[in-house]
This record gives structure tokens, C-alpha cells and sequence, in this order.
């Protein structure tokens, strides 16, 4: 396939925190604000006048002095993020909107706020507490956790406009976001997509890394080149995949295993898109606030949620994916150290192939995946066995 | 003749004294060797209890020595550690066992 | 007719047993008798006070590997003959009489029979006692094992409540019993069941087959967490919440209830094993979980209403209504154990004469507190409460060897809880107080029911392990305040190497203790999991403080090295 014009603009960008848009937006006097996850809502966090940055640490090497604060038995992805913080790449951030959904995060996010790491004087890291249902009395709650410890905390600190309009405003243009996305997304159900799980990837980092207004105009020309570029001659992977898990904001780990063979065909994991490029939806008479909560309770599908619909509602979502996006198989891949995913992953290696029929491949990964080796000996292998279940079906 | 009646008379009396004399001392040993008898049964009863209850406090004596020498010497211990322990735990390994991985995972309840 | 082969035992296999068997017991060679006058004198006086704590050499009484003891510890006469009558009689004697009360002896072999962690773990609960009250004298020993005696209570009380409602028992029926039972992760505060106190039993699931377990018998509890990674769970999850899924996983869980209340209590992974025990429990199961950012004013209301859907649940289940004078009953007893918790703090903090040891306090704590009323805890604080008096009036120091007075912080080693009981004996390091001790640390208003309420959320939050682990750093670090609170000068610092919360924070807390030049031991741990740092390692490290760090002798050498890596 023809290169995308922009691939090449974006694995730069992915290449730092304070990249080049990043560095822009701040020039123009915008706030950076940094968040870890999903439900801190991006879009109350791209109001005029402030832009969230989804944190990443690209490049990392071996977190020696993260680990001396957070031990080397803690997830590599927040002892990654406390380096990166400790070597001074996240001196850009204004502020760290921060949660307390895992407990690694939460901690380096606590260091964030204890020790004095960003040499920035304004900032200030605020704890936004997230419910574990999705029940009104949890809907009601988030509300006025997004308005105490966001909202209200930009208004005050940094003078942000925090109105309904300005809400409904950043909605519009979150919305386009998703809907690009989506749309770029989408193609990945055609039998012989034009586009790669790595680029796509690729695509739904940036629009989480960068500023909005300023990625948007690239995401719009990538959305318009995918509608006439031609796919291979023929599908070039062996079978396809739906990655599914935890923490995941490295496109290289995508690239290996689509150079196994396997297309990731969609991508159920922190970061992902499934859910999480979703729009939001505003109905009549209801406060943008109110529908944002919403929004980001019922449409994820997160280990944290408690009640036991959810959390086997959570398998047939699994399913209906696979199923959604013609995929032949399913990667489950989680971070060492992650207890969320720990238990799901199990979970889902026993319950998909057993009461769905879907092969599992159940993987633990690093942050930094150093042992590919490993990795692609066991993507091959389920590569292999996929293969060779879809020719005795065939049969 | 008056003389023999009356020596008769004596000699007849003095055998009655003598008689009654003997019976007395008859009867004295045999009052004697009855109340011999009767004060040996009395003791007999009293000792019968006594040897009871030292049946039974030496029975508990026993207990107790017994119950503090396996206190003492950690008898209960060595027994669970040694056979109920590993009896048990054999019985355990072996027991048939539901499989819980083949419940049912229902979506709807 | 050909008679079978009979394979007699050689005489030196015989002999080898008749060696072994002879060596369970101590050799009266090793009987030293007095040579004059003056020894025969301290002989008696020995044999009559007990040693003084410098000669006892208790590590002499143990049997190798297995933690038994040749001989149990002689005490002075009056001392030994207290263990003997008011502890071990006592305690056999009332275990008898609690399955009776609580039950009947039927019930309880069958579920002895049933249950891998019934059978393996309880039987041997004296040596339980033995091992938290090894050392211990006068008021010292009375007070601390009061609470033990409790505990046993308490645990037998659960598992004949388990047993009568058993359906694994009873070929699947369920009973009155079942229909009267309410399961619950062990980490729900007994308290949200009060108000069907009168009718209904609430049961914690694991708080039987897994918690008590670890403390009683090590090696139970291991076959639940390896149950746990059969089915694929890694290694590194927290182990209590792999040992609380293993004990499904490997059907040894039994069938008491029609359903369940769960929590996000303490953490992630309590939220994570959620998801397995929900496959295999096949009742309804309500979550309720409680907010992690405590602190904030905010989150009350949500949590208050949380328990408030709880307890609508759980009437939609049972059929049975809300009883507000049941619940306030039982919380103004509670509060009764709070108040008189407080007191023993205040003579902790502030004296030598406390009765408790580091081991009864802490356990006896957070059962008491995690399990909610019971008529035992207020028998034990009536008794204890004599002691308390006692020895504050005549000023008994009740731990004359202590060196040290430490507080112990963050999650502590379930399967060695009695190393405090140990670093007396053996460096004269006293346990004052502990972390999951100060959590629960309020009392409960039952004015109007709103307040009563929110009171119930805020202790609810106030949970072991997330009072002080979760809700920000500042929780954590509250143990400088107490450690000045209590008068501690050491802090042992439990380092559970699988606890991500913990694991955070570690080098802030090392940067602390270098600033305000404290002297703390990191004792790494695995929570149930003996495996993964024994015992044996424990004391080396602490061993290696005490002598390279603080220069310091041990009170009984004997204890410094030995081997129990099969003990329970």
C-alpha cells in the first residue's frame, strides 16, 4: 500500500511528550493538561484554552530511579511515567488531572503531587474520585467529582471557561475526533482493509498525545486519503485479531504482531478506541456535564466495574467485537504487575474459547517489550493454530 | 448321815456354783468374741468406701497426670502434626472434586 | 494352604523409628542436676518463678523444622499451671462446648471431612496459642490470650454457621439455614447486616477458609493460591485475593447462602477476584463498593447511598424488612469495644503496664472490628479490662525486657504474625501498636439515621489495609504522628512484596526514614504465602539489624537460628 502521507509526521510526534504540536499549543499560551485514563474525560480537558495530553513515555530504557521510589514490583507503565517525570519530560504540564483507577497510576500521580518533579511553579495535580458502577447514584457522583476536582479547579487555577457553551464547544470538536477515527477505524472491517492496525494505531495515539485543534486538520486529510487508497492486492496477513487489554500505547508492540502474521483489527485496551472514540451525545434538556458522565460510565467496558452484569456483560463485548470486525482470534495482553487485567485476562482465555469458540492467545507483556522474541514466538504459534482451526472448519 | 446329806448338799451346790461359774465364763467369751466380730464388720464397711474413693482420686490423679504430660510434652501437638495431619490431607488430595471451570458463565442471570 | 508373606520391619527400621519417636520428647540427659547448694537454691527458685528471660533458651524446645516443642515451655509453677488450666484445658474444653452451642458434633465432622481448610488448618489451633503466647508471664499471658480465646470463638462460631447451612452437606438441599445465611467478601464490614441481626446470619466467605487459616496453619492456604495460578492467574496478584478465588477454584468453598455482598475492599485486586468468585457463586451478588478518595466531603453521600441500595437489596432478597432498633442496638455496642479500644491505646501509648502483646493485639483487632458484634468480644474486654486495671493500678511493667517499643506499619505477614512474639523473646523489641489496628478508629452515631448513615460509610472506608493505604499519600505517612502518639521508637516496616499500593511508595518512605533518622527494618513478605520469604528469612533480617545496626545482644541466643520451615 501507498504510504499515508502524514504516517511518517505522526511516529514523530509519538516520539516524545512535549512534541512538536504539544510545544505549539503552549507557544500559543494553551495549558497542558496530563491525564492516564479513560475516565478522566478528555474532552473537559480540550476547553478552550487548555489541551490534554494522554501520557506516554516513548523511549523508555530501564527506570532506575522510579524503581528505587515504586520498587520493581509495581507496572512498568507507571514506573515508566515517574521516570519520564524524574528526567524532566513531563516539565511541560500544567497540571495532572489525575484518578485513582489503578493504584500504579494513582501512586505515580501522588508523586507527582508530593515530590517537586515538574519545574513548574502553577502546577498542581487534582484527584478526581471515579465510581465502580454505573448506577445513577455513581452517575450523580461523577458529575460532581468532574465539576469539584476539574472543572472548578480549571476555572480557578487557570481561568478556563468551564460554561455549558464552552462544554458543548469541546464536545463538537471531541466529536469530530471520534468521528474520524471511527470512520478511519471502520475500514479495518472491510476483508481487506487499507489501512494496518500499526497505522491506525498510530492515528488514535496522536488524536490522544496531541492538541485537538491542532491534530484535527492532519486526521482530516488522513480520513480523506484512506477513502481512495488502495489496499494490497491481496489480504496480506494470515488471520485477523482483535487486541484486547490493558495499558497498550505502544504501536511497535502492534507491529509485531502484525509481522507475524496476525492483523489487529481492533483494539479493545486502554488507549483503544473500543471504547473510547465513541461521541458523545448530548440530549435535549440535559447538562453537557451530565451527559459526559454518562458517557464515559456506561460506554466503558473497564475491569474496574463491579456490578456481575458488567463484568460478564464485559465477555460478550469481547465477543461481539471479534465477531463485529471478522476477526479470527482474540490477543489479550496485559501489563506484568497489572492486577485489573490479571484476573480478566484469565477470565477471558477461559470463558471466549469455551462459550464463544474464540481462540485466545493470553499474553503478560513489559511496557518495554525487550523479550520480542518471546512475544513473536508465542503470536506465531497462535498464528499457526488459528490457521489451522480455520482450515479443519473449512473442512 | 447327816453329815453326807449335807456334805451331798454342798458338793451339789458347789457343783451348781461351778456350772454356773463355767456357763458365765462361757457366755463372757462368747459375748467377747461377738463383739470381736461385730467391730471387725464395722471397719470392713468403712474401708470399702475409703478404697472407692481412692479408686477414684487416683483414677483422676491419673487423668490429670496424664492430661498434663501430654500438655507437658506437646503430645497434642505431635499427634495432629504427625498422624491426624497427614491422614487428613491424604483424604483431602483424594476427594472427588467438581470441576467449578465447567459452570455455566451466564450473560443474563 | 500357602500363607501369605509377611514382611516384618527390620530391626534397624524399627530401631531408626524407636530413634525418631524417642527424639519428639527431650533427652533427660540434657538434665543438668544441681551440684551444691547454691544451684539446687536457683534450681528451686527456677523451678518455682520460672527462669529469668535470659536463661530460658526457648529455642532449645523446639523440634527441628516443625516448630513442635520437646517439652512446652515451664513457666514457674504458677504460670505453667495457669497455661495448663485456663489456656489449654480451658480452650479444648470450650472448643468442645462452642460446636455444641453452635452447632452439633455431627454437623461439624462432616464438615471437618468436607473441607481441606476445616480439617488441615483448626485442629491444631493450640499451637496457635502457643506460638503468640511463647515467653509470655503474669498479666502478660493472661490478657493476651483472653483475646486469642476470643478469636476461637468467634471462628468456630462461622464455620458451624457455614456447616449448618451447608448444601455441599446435604447433597445440594438447602435448609432453613441456607435461607437464613447472608455471604459476604470477608472484607464487607460485618456491621451492614445488623439490621437483620435477629433472624438472619451474616458469614464472610474467606474470613474462615482463608484468612484465620493463614494464621493458624500456613500451608492451608497454599493450595488455594495454587489453585488460583492453575487456571492461569500470573503469580504476582495479590495473594489474598488468589487464595480467596482459589478457594472456589478448587470447590472448597461451601454452599451457605442464597447471596453475596461484595466490595472493592481493600484494592484492585479485591475488585479484580470479584470477577472469578462471581462465576462460581450462583447467587444474586450485589457490589458495594466505597469511594478511594475518602477524604473528600464529596464522596460521603455517594457511599452513604451505596449501603443504603445495599440494604434494599438485601431486603428484596431475604423478604425481611429493615430493623433501624436491631441495627442501633448493635452499633451502640460496637461503639462500646471502640471506647474501651480507645482505653487500651491511652495505657499503650502512655505506659509499661500494657497486658497485650503485639500478635493478640493486632489480630484480635482486626477480627473483632471486620467481623462486627459478637457476644465474645464483650466477655473478653470485661476480663481484660480487670487485667488492664490491675496492672495499671499496682504498675506492673508487663514486658520488663522490651528494649524497643515499635510500631509496626503497613500489611502484615498473615502467615507469621507471632514474629512479634519472637522479637521480644529475642531482642526485647516490643510491638506497641500496629497499623491495621488504627484503622476502624471511630464510633458510630445513632441519633437519626442519616447520621448513622454517612457514620457507617466514613467507617466503612476506614477499612484494614485502605484506612491507611489508599485515598493519597498523607494516609499513608500518618505513621510519624503515630509513632509519637504511641511512643515508638523502631518501626518495623512490613513490605508485602506483592501489594502494588506498597509497593509505590517505598522509596518515599525509605527517603523519611533516612530525614528523621529513624530506625525501621523492611520486612519483606508475601502476605499468606510463606514461600516467597520465610519465616527463617524474616528473622535473619531482623537478626542482622538488631546486631550490625544497633549493635545490640540478644536476650535469648537461642532464638537467633533455627529451623521451622515445615512448622505451621
Amino acid at each position: 500500500m501507498r504510504d499515508l502521507k502524514h504516517l511518517i509526521f505522526f511516529e514523530n510526534l509519538l516520539q516524545e511528550a512535549n512534541n512538536e504540536l504539544v510545544k505549539q499549543a503552549k507557544s500559543e499560551g494553551k495549558k497542558a493538561l496530563g491525564y492516564t485514563c479513560y475516565f478522566m474525560p478528555e474532552v473537559l480537558l480540550d476547553l478552550p484554552g487548555c489541551f490534554s495530553v494522554r501520557l506516554r513515555a516513548p523511549r523508555s530504557g530501564s527506570p532506575d530511579m522510579a524503581t528505587y521510589y515504586m520498587s520493581n514490583r509495581t507496572c512498568h507503565y507507571g514506573r515508566a511515567l515517574l521516570e519520564r517525570a524524574l528526567e524532566g519530560g513531563f516539565n511541560f504540564l500544567d497540571a495532572q488531572m489525575a484518578t485513582e483507577t489503578c493504584t500504579v497510576t494513582c501512586r505515580f500521580q501522588e508523586h507527582l503531587d508530593r515530590m517537586d518533579i515538574i519545574k513548574n511553579p502553577d502546577f498542581f495535580v487534582t484527584f478526581t474520585d471515579v465510581p465502580f458502577k454505573t448506577n445513577e447514584n455513581s452517575v450523580e457522583h461523577f458529575r460532581k467529582q468532574l465539576q469539584a476536582h476539574v472543572l472548578d479547579e480549571l476555572s480557578e487555577k487557570f481561568g478556563i471557561d468551564t460554561s455549558d457553551e464552552a462544554l458543548m464547544k469541546a464536545i463538537e470538536e471531541h466529536n469530530e475526533v471520534c468521528r474520524i477515527i471511527t470512520e478511519i477505524g471502520n475500514y479495518r472491517k472491510l476483508d481487506n482493509p487499507p489501512i494496518t492496525g500499526y497505522e491506525f494505531h498510530v492515528i488514535q495515539l496522536v488524536s490522544l498525545t496531541c492538541p485537538k485543534y491542532l491534530i484535527l486538520p492532519y486526521l482530516r486529510e488522513t480520513a480523506e486519503e484512506l477513502k481512495t487508497r488502495e489496499p494490497e492486492p491481496a489480504f496480506p496477513f494470515r488471520c485477523r485479531v482483535v487486541l484486547a487489554g490493558a495499558e497498550n500505547d505502544d504501536p511497535e508492540f502492534t507491529k509485531l504482531i502484525e509481522s507475524c502474521g496476525a492483523m489487529v483489527v481492533a483494539d479493545r485496551y486502554c488507549y483503544g478506541t473500543l471504547p473510547g472514540r465513541e461521541q458523545i451525545d448530548v440530549k435535549e434538556g440535559q447538562s453537557p456535564l451530565d451527559a459526559i458522565a454518562r458517557h464515559h460510565l456506561d460506554g466503558s467496558y473497564c475491569p474496574r466495574f463491579m456490578p456481575r452484569e458488567q463484568m460478564r456483560g464485559r465477555k460478550k463485548y469481547l465477543a461481539d467485537v471479534v465477531k463485529d470486525y471478522n476477526a479470527d482470534g482474540l490477543i489479550v495482553a496485559s501489563n506484568k504487575f497489572c492486577e485489573y487485567w490479571s484476573y480478566e485476562r484469565t477470565m477471558d482465555a477461559l470463558i471466549l474459547p469455551r462459550d464463544y469458540g474464540i481462540p485466545t492467545c493470553s499474553i503478560e507483556k513489559e511496557y518495554v517489550n525487550a523479550s520480542t522474541g518471546q512475544l513473536r514466538t508465542r503470536f506465531q504459534a497462535f498464528v499457526e493454530s488459528v490457521e489451522i482451526k480455520k482450515l479443519q472448519e473449512a473442512k | 448321815m447327816k453329815k453326807t446329806m449335807l456334805d451331798k448338799a454342798v458338793r451339789k451346790e458347789s457343783r451348781k456354783l461351778k456350772r454356773l461359774k463355767k456357763a458365765q465364763k462361757i457366755q463372757k467369751r462368747v459375748a467377747a468374741r461377738s463383739s470381736a466380730k461385730r467391730s471387725t464388720k464395722k471397719r470392713g464397711a468403712g474401708c470399702k468406701v475409703l478404697k472407692v474413693f481412692g479408686k477414684i482420686f487416683a483414677l483422676l490423679a491419673a487423668l490429670y497426670a496424664a492430661l498434663f504430660a501430654v500438655f507437658f510434652f506437646d503430645l497434642d501437638g505431635k499427634l495432629m502434626y504427625y498422624v491426624v495431619e497427614p491422614f487428613l490431607v491424604k483424604h483431602y488430595d483424594k476427594m472427588d472434586r467438581k470441576n467449578p471451570l465447567d459452570m455455566p458463565y451466564e450473560i443474563k442471570k | 494352604m500357602k500363607l501369605p508373606d509377611i514382611k516384618l520391619p527390620k530391626p534397624s527400621d524399627l530401631t531408626g523409628k524407636l530413634k525418631a519417636f524417642a527424639g519428639l520428647f527431650p533427652d533427660p540427659r540434657d538434665v543438668k542436676l544441681p551440684k551444691n547448694a547454691a544451684e539446687a537454691k536457683k534450681a528451686a527458685h527456677d523451678f518455682w518463678y520460672g527462669k529469668p528471660h535470659g536463661e530460658r533458651r526457648l529455642g532449645d524446645l523446639y523440634l527441628d523444622k516443625t516448630g513442635l516443642y520437646k517439652h512446652r515451655e515451664w513457666r514457674g509453677v504458677k504460670d505453667t499451671f495457669y497455661y495448663f488450666h485456663m489456656i489449654w484445658l480451658y480452650n479444648y474444653a470450650n472448643m468442645v462446648m462452642d460446636i455444641m452451642k453452635f452447632g452439633d458434633p455431627i454437623t461439624f465432622a462432616k464438615g471437618l471431612w468436607r473441607y481441606r481448610w476445616m480439617g488441615q488448618t483448626y485442629l491444631p489451633v493450640l499451637h496457635w496459642f502457643d506460638r503468640g503466647l511463647e515467653g509470655l508471664r503474669g498479666e502478660a499471658l493472661r490478657a493476651s490470650a483472653w483475646h486469642y480465646r476470643a478469636m476461637t470463638c468467634v471462628t468456630i462460631n462461622q464455620f458451624m454457621n457455614m456447616f449448618e447451612a451447608d448444601g455441599n452437606l446435604r447433597n445440594g438441599a438447602h435448609n432453613d439455614a441456607w435461607h437464613h445465611a447472608m455471604a459476604h467478601k470477608e472484607t464487607v464490614w460485618g456491621g451492614i447486616f445488623y439490621p437483620w441481626a435477629d433472624k438472619y446470619k451474616h458469614i464472610p466467605l474467606e474470613m474462615i477458609p482463608y484468612f484465620v487459616t493463614c494464621h493458624v496453619n500456613n500451608h492451608t492456604v497454599l493450595n488455594y493460591i495454587d489453585a488460583a495460578q492453575s487456571i492461569g492467574l500470573p503469580g504476582d496478584p495479590c495473594p489474598m485475593c488468589q487464595a480467596e478465588a482459589g478457594l472456589f477454584v478448587l470447590d472448597d468453598m461451601p454452599d451457605f447462602a442464597p447471596f453475596m455482598v461484595s466490595s472493592n475492599e481493600a484494592c484492585d485486586g479485591s475488585v479484580a477476584s470479584t470477577a472469578i468468585q462471581d462465576w462460581f457463586f450462583k447467587g444474586p451478588l450485589f457490589a458495594m463498593p466505597q469511594p478511594m478518595q475518602f477524604d473528600d466531603p464529596l464522596v460521603q453521600e455517594h457511599c452513604a447511598n451505596e449501603i443504603r441500595e445495599c440494604w434494599k437489596f438485601i431486603e428484596e432478597q431475604t423478604g425481611a424488612p429493615f430493623n433501624l432498633q436491631l441495627l442501633n442496638e448493635n452499633l451502640e455496642k460496637q461503639n462500646e469495644l471502640q471506647r474501651f479500644e480507645w482505653e487500651k491505646w491511652d495505657v499503650a501509648a502512655k505506659t509499661n503496664h500494657y497486658p497485650i502483646n503485639g500478635v493478640a493485639q493486632a489480630l484480635y483487632r482486626i477480627y473483632q472490628s471486620q467481623y462486627g458484634e459478637h457476644f465474645i468480644w464483650h466477655d473478653t474486654d470485661k476480663k481484660v479490662s480487670k487485667i488492664l486495671t490491675k496492672c495499671v493500678e499496682k504498675k506492673i511493667d508487663t514486658f520488663p525486657k522490651t528494649r524497643h517499643r515499635v510500631i509496626a506499619w503497613s500489611c502484615a505477614p498473615l502467615y507469621y504474625s507471632n514474629w512479634c512474639t519472637w522479637a521480644y523473646n529475642c531482642w526485647g523489641l516490643n510491638t506497641i501498636i500496629n497499623m491495621d489496628s488504627l484503622m476502624f478508629d471511630m464510633t458510630i452515631r445513632t441519633d437519626n439515621l442519616d447520621n448513622t448513615v454517612m457514620d457507617m460509610a466514613r467507617y466503612h472506608e476506614w477499612a484494614p489495609m485502605r484506612r491507611m493505604a489508599v485515598g493519597g499519600m498523607h494516609h499513608i505517612f500518618e505513621l510519624w504522628e503515630n509513632m509519637e502518639r504511641f511512643n515508638c521508637d523502631m518501626v518495623m516496616m512490613y513490605d508485602q512484596l506483592q501489594c502494588k499500593g506498597m509497593q509505590g511508595v517505598v522509596g518515599l518512605f525509605e527517603d523519611e526514614f533516612r530525614k528523621r533518622n529513624i530506625h525501621a527494618i523492611w520486612m519483606p513478605h508475601a502476605l499468606p504465602d510463606k514461600r516467597t520469604v520465610s519465616r527463617g528469612e524474616i528473622r535473619r533480617i531482623i537478626n542482622d539489624y538488631m546486631s550490625t545496626v544497633m549493635k545490640e545482644e540478644p536476650l535469648d541466643p537461642s532464638l537467633l537460628e533455627f529451623d521451622d520451615d515445615m512448622s505451621w
